[in-house]
């Protein structure tokens, strides 16, 4: 256990380290935020509410999309599909310990530093100038911290499937050309998953992509809380559970080429 | 300065293109999913629109038209320009290849924009040439030769800033190496802010991408000519003369740019 929590400290740390990046990233977040939060202003201005949004759930969803912008998309998305096809993963499996935890430890260490560095500022500076809708009470405020939490973990795991890609082709990357698109509009980064049409919607809602950003945005601006955080908890479990099954799989047929 | 044979850089282009299409199979796919991208964000902004009905007085379909024009005239910049973003020009530096390139008896920027020909970037400038036309006629516009010509000075304008803000962008990496994704906001930003009415922005944004960053005036005034529609006071539909020259002198500063860049460039050593 006291490994793990040095190995989630350390990637914590590590992130820290990119202070140009930081700024760069905030100003990239900062921007589209500001763009995003005057087309709102612009749709509701002769609207109060559609589909079950106003102003300022909408508000909310862009700054929340903004702070977990760089969670979801992390720099390092392609570090481990690269480690596994340069063959330096093996190291990985044959350190003490379990691997996938050592994994999750170390990328939770980064992504939090993000949520730090990143989410909380973002939506604490927002939340100071617009009329966003967050939570007035501190149990409130910790489901909203757990489910960021969840988001982070959620975000580890998909990330993890991905690149175990790179355990049956080296051209992991054309996999994802057309998953990519896919993803971008099915987790509400183009727009909220709300405004989408019934069908559509539901099918998106029992995805493994709404506790990235949409479940989050639900917690903060209090539509049935408790219960997206318990189905964010439930994709964990899920995933937790994918996630191994597939290192099982791929580690026994892992081909590293020597030289 | 070298003696200049255009045909040279049109043979390194061909060359990088045939060495893309060695694969034929990857090259379609590539090309398909930049297709694909800007097909599912015009898909989700429809949905978006169509529940609020309008946004400053515009049409869901009319929106889509400023985003067809962004998209086609990205893709047309990156085409040629992608190899200039600032991780792909970090890299050029960092290996020294940029090295090799300074001591060829050929124009930096041509030979680095001819040998890296990306073609998939045709893949989201002709979706968002289908864009416009799918777009444009849910919104009822007839065409005629001029709107034709509206459109198409939109693209090749909006085609030439992009290019502009990526020589300057890789100019400035020259100096810090390390590039910046800040340079993202100008290049992707941009088109984002003009693939919506420029009315709907507080002064600050109309401002910038009107007459600092032209994309702006390079895509919605000609597109205001394309859909009939007067324009907002202050930038009216009759301004769309002035996209083409303001398009030439924001690259001609990108280029100027670019050479600032390459006087600094040190190298990083071996």
């Amino acid at each position: 256990m006291r490994a793990y929590l040095a190995l989630l400290g350390a990637g914590f740390q590590r992130q820290n380290t990119y202070r140009l990046a930081l700024v760069a990233g905030l100003t990239t977040n900062a921007f589209f935020g500001v763009v995003r939060t005057a087309i709102f202003f612009a749709l509701y201005r002769e609207r109060d509410q559609v589909a079950g949004l106003d102003v300022a759930d909408a508000l909310t969803y862009v700054w929340v999309l903004e702070g977990l912008f760089a969670v979801v998309w992390a720099p390092w998305f392609w570090e481990l599909a690269e480690a596994i096809r340069s063959g330096e993963f093996i190291a990985e499996l044959l350190r003490p310990g379990d691997p996938y935890l050592r994994l999750a430890a170390f990328d939770l260490g980064r992504t939090l530093s993000v949520v730090a560095t990143r989410t909380v500022p973002t939506l604490a500076v927002a939340a100071l100038v617009l009329p966003l809708r967050l939570p007035g009470t501190l149990g409130g405020l910790a489901l909203l911290a757990a489910s960021l939490v969840l988001a982070a973990v959620v975000s580890f795991q998909l990330r993890f499937l991905f690149a175990s890609a790179a355990f049956w082709t080296p051209d992991y990357r054309s996999m994802f050309l057309f998953a990519f698109p896919v993803l971008w509009l099915a987790s509400g980064f183009v727009v909220p998953v709300d405004f989408f049409p019934d069908p559509l919607r539901a099918l998106v809602d029992w995805s493994p992509l709404i506790p990235l950003v949409m479940a989050p945005v639900r917690v903060a601006t209090g539509r049935s809380a408790a219960l997206t955080v318990a189905g964010q908890l439930a994709w964990v479990v899920v995933l937790w559970l994918a996630g191994r099954l597939v290192l099982a799989v791929a580690s026994r047929r892992l081909v590293v080429h020597g030289g | 300065m070298v003696a200049e044979h255009p045909g040279v850089y049109l043979r390194l282009a061909a060359a990088s293109v045939r060495a893309t299409a060695r694969r034929p199979a990857h090259l379609t796919a590539r090309t398909l999913a930049a297709a694909l991208i800007v097909a599912i964000e015009v898909a989700g902004v429809m949905l978006m629109l169509d529940q609020f009905g309008s946004i400053g007085g515009w049409q869901p379909a009319e929106v889509v038209v400023l985003f067809g024009l962004g998209f086609a005239g990205q893709g047309l910049a990156l085409v040629f320009g992608d190899t200039l973003e600032a991780s792909k020009v970090s890299e050029l530096v960092r290996r020294g290849t940029f090295d090799q390139v300074l001591t060829r008896p050929a124009s930096p920027l041509g030979w680095v924009v001819a040998s890296y020909v990306d073609t998939r970037f045709v893949g989201r400038h002709l979706a968002g040439l289908a864009t416009v036309v799918w777009a444009a006629d849910r919104a009822g516009v007839a065409w005629t030769p001029r709107r034709a010509g509206l459109a198409a000075l939109a693209v090749a304008s909006a085609a030439t800033i992009i290019f502009g803000v990526l020589m300057a962008a890789a100019g400035f990496t020259f100096v810090t190496v390390q590039g910046s994704e800040a340079v993202n906001v100008l290049i992707y930003g941009g088109q984002y802010v003009a693939s919506y009415p420029m009315q709907i922005y507080g002064s600050a944004l109309r401002f910038l991408f009107t007459w600092l960053v032209p994309l702006g005036l390079a895509i919605y005034v000609p597109a205001l000519g394309v859909l009939g529609r007067p324009g907002p006071p202050g930038l009216p539909a009759r301004l769309a003369w002035l996209t083409a020259p303001v398009a030439l002198a924001f690259v001609a500063v990108g280029g100027l740019a670019w050479r600032a860049g390459i006087r600094h460039y040190v190298g990083t050593g071996s």
